[in-house]
C-alpha cells in the first residue's frame, strides 16, 4: 500500500481489479426504476417511486432524479448518484456521504439520505440525496456539456461573489476534529503528511492510468514530491470548488447548494485556491480574466483572506498552482482517457472531448516549473 | 464516383442533427448530450483531418528535437548510461515504428526512464540540465497542441483567437 490516507490506499488497490472488467453499459431509466422500487420496498415499505429522469452534466457519475412518495409524507424529489466502473475521478461514495452530512448546517449542501457504499443494492456504489432547486449557470450562458467556462455575468456575479467567498471560508474554518469523520484520516503525524499523502495519491493514479509518458508531467511529479510544503493547520479541502459546482437561484442569485464534494480531503487550504484560480475554470471578457467568473486572481485572494481570516502564502499558492495543473492533467488525460479506452464509463465521448484540455495543463506546468527554475 | 470521407461524415451529421436529435425527448438528457458531443467531435475531426498527418509528424519531430538536445548534454552520469543509450536507440529506430504516434510514444518512454534514473541517483546537476532542456521545448510543443485543439472551444486564451 502506498503512503496516503489508508482509506484511499485501499480504494486505489480495489480499482485495479476493475481494470479488466468488460465494457460498462449505461443504466436505462426502466432498470433504475426497478432498482429504486426494490430498494425502497425494503427501506420504506409502502412507498412508491416515480418521475425518474436522468440528470445531465458532470463527467464522472450517473445521476437520476426521482420522486419518492412515502406513507405519511409529501412526495419529495431525490437524486440517485451512482459510480460508473471508471471515470474522470476515483472517489468514495462513503466519504462523499459523510462529508455532505458533516456540512449540512455549515454551508448549503444537498442532504444525504441513503448510502450503498459496497454496491449491495445497486450495481455500483451509490448515494441518494435530497434534490435541491437551482442552476449551475445562467440560461443565457448557452449550451455547454463540458461544464467549463461558465459565465455568470452581471448582475449575478456581484450577487454570488460574497457567498462564494463566505462559503469557502466556512469550509476551510470548519472544525473537522470534532466532526467524527470516520472515512477520513487526520494527516497529523508531521507537517508534511497532508500534502505528501495528497501527492502520493494522485501520483499512484497517474501511474495506474497514464496513456502517455509526458516528460513535463514526470518533471512536475518529481518537483511536487521534492517540494512538499508544511501544513500546520490542516482543514477540509473541497477539492473542486469553482463556479459550475454550486447551484443558485437564477432570479435571486442565492446559492442553494455546494456540489461535487467527492474529491474532498483534509489538507492545505491553498489547494482549493490553486484550483479555483485555474484559467480553464475562468472567463476572459474584454481582456479581463476572472477566476470562476467571479474576480481577477489578486482580488480573489484578497477577498478570500478577508472572508476567512487565513493568510495566503504566495510560495504555497505557487506549489498548489503547480499541483492543480498536474491534478487536472491526471484527471482529463490519464483517468478520463483510460476510462474511455477501456469503455468503462457512460460518456466516453465526453471524456475524449475533455482530454483535449490536456495541453493547456502541460503548457501551464512547463511555464510554472520554468518560473521555479529561474528563482 | 466514390463518396468522399466528407460526403459520408456530412450524411452522418445530417442524420444525427435532423433525425436522431429531434426524436429524443428532453428527458433523454444523456442521449441528447451524447449526440451533440458526437456531432461536435465529427465536425472537429473533419476540420482537422487534412492536417492530421502533418500535426502528428510535427509532434514526432519536436520530440526528436528534444531527445537530441538531451543526448547532446554533457555526458550522462554512469547511473544513467543505460537509459541514455536507450534514448539514443529510440531516436535511431524512429523509422522502424508503424506510425509517428508510435515512434513518439517510444521516445517519450525513453525520456521518462531517463528522468526517473537521474532522480533516483540524485544527480542534481544532470537532472537540472534535463529540466532546463525539456521544459521550454515541452512548453513550445504544448502551445502547438493547444492551437490544434483550440477549435474545441474551451481554451480561453486561444479558442476565441
Amino acid at each position: 500500500m502506498i503512503d496516503t490516507e489508508p482509506q484511499l490506499a485501499a480504494m486505489l488497490e480495489e480499482r485495479k481489479a476493475r481494470r479488466t472488467m468488460p465494457p460498462y453499459i449505461p443504466q436505462v431509466d426502466g432498470d433504475v426504476q426497478a432498482l429504486l422500487a426494490r430498494f425502497f420496498n425494503r427501506e420504506m415499505p409502502g412507498s412508491s417511486v416515480s418521475g425518474i429522469a436522468r440528470i445531465g452534466g458532470g463527467a464522472s457519475k450517473e445521476q437520476f432524479v426521482f420522486i419518492l412518495a412515502a406513507p405519511g409524507n409529501e412526495p419529495r424529489r431525490y437524486v440517485l448518484r451512482m459510480d460508473a466502473l471508471e471515470g474522470i475521478t476515483e472517489t468514495s461514495r462513503a466519504r462523499e456521504f459523510e462529508i455532505l452530512g458533516a456540512f449540512r448546517d455549515v454551508v448549503p449542501v444537498p442532504k444525504p439520505v441513503w448510502l450503498d457504499a459496497r454496491a449491495e443494492h445497486f450495481p455500483t456504489p451509490a448515494i441518494i440525496m435530497e434534490f435541491v432547486e437551482g442552476v449551475t449557470k445562467p440560461q443565457t450562458d448557452g449550451v455547454s456539456v463540458t461544464g467549463l467556462g461558465t459565465v455568470l455575468g452581471d448582475p449575478l456575479r456581484d450577487i454570488i461573489a460574497p457567498q462564494y467567498f463566505e462559503n469557502l471560508a466556512k469550509i476551510h474554518n470548519f472544525d473537522w476534529t470534532i466532526a467524527g469523520l470516520k472515512h477520513f484520516s487526520a494527516p497529523t503525524a508531521d507537517p508534511k503528511q497532508p500534502t505528501r499523502w495528497l501527492i502520493n495519491f494522485w501520483k499512484e493514479l497517474l501511474e495506474q492510468d497514464a496513456v502517455t509518458l509526458e516528460p513535463v508531467l514526470r518533471l512536475a511529479t518529481q518537483w511536487l514530491k521534492d517540494h512538499v510544503p508544511d501544513c500546520l493547520a490542516p482543514c477540509v479541502v473541497h477539492g473542486d470548488y469553482r463556479t459550475g459546482n454550486y447551484l443558485f437561484d437564477e432570479l435571486s442569485g442565492q446559492v442553494t447548494a455546494i456540489l461535487d464534494w467527492e474529491m474532498s480531503y483534509i489538507g492545505d487550504f491553498h489547494a482549493d485556491l490553486g484550483w479555483l484560480l485555474q484559467p480553464v475554470f475562468g472567463s476572459n471578457i474584454g481582456g479581463v480574466f476572472r477566476a470562476s467568473d467571479i474576480a481577477p486572481p489578486a482580488e480573489m485572494i484578497a477577498r478570500y483572506e478577508t472572508a476567512s481570516g487565513n493568510r495566503v502564502d504566495p510560495c504555497k499558492l505557487h506549489y498548489f498552482t503547480v499541483f492543480n495543473a498536474w491534478k487536472s492533467y491526471i484527471l482529463v488525460s490519464a483517468l478520463g482517457m483510460r476510462a474511455a479506452r477501456t469503455a468503462h464509463n457512460h460518456q466516453d465521448v465526453l471524456l475524449t472531448f475533455l482530454a483535449a484540455t490536456g495541453p493547456m495543463f502541460v503548457d501551464d506546468l512547463a511555464r510554472l516549473l520554468m518560473m521555479e527554475e529561474s528563482r | 464516383m466514390n463518396p468522399s470521407v466528407d460526403d459520408r461524415l456530412n450524411s452522418v451529421l445530417r442524420a444525427l442533427q435532423t433525425v436522431v436529435l429531434p426524436a429524443l425527448p428532453d428527458s433523454a438528457s444523456l442521449a441528447r448530450e451524447q449526440v451533440m458531443l458526437a456531432m461536435g467531435h465529427i465536425q472537429i475531426i473533419q476540420a482537422q483531418r487534412d492536417n492530421t498527418p502533418t500535426f502528428e509528424q510535427g509532434e514526432l519531430d519536436d520530440l526528436l528535437y528534444m531527445a537530441r538536445a538531451i543526448l547532446a548534454l554533457d555526458e550522462a552520469p554512469v547511473g544513467c548510461a543505460r537509459e541514455n543509450e536507450a534514448l539514443a536507440a529510440a531516436v535511431a529506430q524512429t523509422n522502424a515504428n508503424a506510425s509517428p504516434r508510435q515512434a513518439a510514444e517510444a521516445i517519450r518512454a525513453a525520456i521518462d526512464a531517463l528522468l526517473i534514473a537521474a532522480r533516483s541517483i540524485d544527480e542534481d546537476a544532470y537532472h537540472a540540465a534535463l529540466a532546463a532542456t525539456i521544459l521550454p521545448l515541452g512548453r513550445a510543443r504544448a502551445r502547438a497542441d493547444r492551437e490544434w485543439f483550440a477549435i474545441m472551444g474551451f481554451d480561453i486564451e486561444l479558442s476565441g483567437a
